[in-house]
């Protein structure tokens, strides 16, 4: 199994790329940003907010983590020059971020809890399935077929903010870097300092979560 | 032979790619007989798309801070 070392290696070779062909977007993001362009720095806010406090909430928890995200803003102020491109922008902004939540932790590392904190709809466990491994309750097909279906329904938005707001802060990160933020696993747990197989265990048991959720709405029409 | 349990466990693999070229040809193999387990890894796709398209909330504090940031690096220059 790949463990998080190996995957190291793959993003360095990532890294190595990015030289090569530095994203678009970083490009004609940088010169604007060095040179103080409040809209510039807007747009580097709005993309990049979310991705940097999921980042922190992993690591020091909700109660630190709009500081921490502070403290990492100011430390890229501070570094912008020394920015060589070697990596995206995003990546960047994200080790500045992990650095800084780390620091706030001081070596006080929370263990990584692979327990599962009950979600409101539950997952998709054993009682799904008979003794030989087959579906004994089968996924039913849904009414909705599309995403924006699924999210016109206001009732079904808010059900899936209350199991998102169920997960475990780790969990929750792990489940916004990848699916919300696009982060590689390799580089989730470079970030994160989990192992590649926790990070796909919590990944694999939030995707559970919501995919009860959603199910769960489809067959009762309700929260 | 994989199993539907065995399916839905390695699902999260299947879908990020993390699996080996053996158990990828397992899945493939069991989706393509199974409907229950085409319908399951369907959902959970669509699963992803709606957390990827879930609208994210909308703070006037960003820009907030944005121009902070912006005139804090006018500052050092």
């Amino acid at each position: 199994m790949l463990r998080c070392k190996q995957a190291r290696l793959l993003s360095v070779r990532a890294g190595l790329e990015a030289i090569v062909t530095m994203p678009v977007n970083d490009a004609e993001l940088l010169p604007r940003l060095r040179a103080g362009e409040q809209k510039a720095y807007r747009e580097l806010v709005a993309t990049y907010q979310g991705a940097m406090r999921a980042v922190a909430f992993a690591i020091v928890g909700s109660r630190n983590a709009d500081e921490v995200v502070q403290d990492a803003w100011l430390a890229v102020v501070r570094s912008l020059d020394g920015f060589q491109a070697r990596s995206s922008l995003k990546t960047w902004l994200l080790t500045i971020t992990a650095n800084t939540a780390k620091t706030r932790l001081k070596g006080n590392r929370r263990e990584v809890l692979l327990d599962d904190i009950p979600s409101p709809h539950g997952s998709v466990g054993d009682e799904r399935f008979r003794a030989d491994g087959h579906w004994f309750l089968a996924p039913h097909a849904w009414h909705h077929d599309s995403p924006e279906a699924l999210l016109s329904e206001d009732e079904l938005r808010e059900c899936l903010e209350k199991t998102l707001a169920s997960l475990s802060e780790l969990q929750s990160s792990v489940l916004q870097l990848r699916e919300r933020e696009g982060l590689a696993l390799e580089e989730i747990c470079n970030l994160l300092q989990v192992s590649l197989s926790n990070v796909r265990v919590l990944l694999h048991r939030a995707r559970l979560k919501v995919f009860a959720t959603l199910e769960h709405f489809e067959e009762t029409g309700q929260c | 032979m994989l199993s539907c349990k065995g399916l839905v466990a390695h699902s999260s693999d299947y879908i990020d790619g993390q699996l080996g070229v053996r158990q990828r040809w397992s899945m493939r193999m069991h989706l393509a007989m199974c409907v229950n387990c085409r319908r399951f890894i369907k959902q959970m796709r669509l699963s992803q798309a709606v957390l990827r398209q879930l609208p994210r909330g909308q703070h006037a504090e960003l820009d907030e801070i944005a121009d902070k940031l912006a005139e804090l690096r006018r500052q050092q220059r």
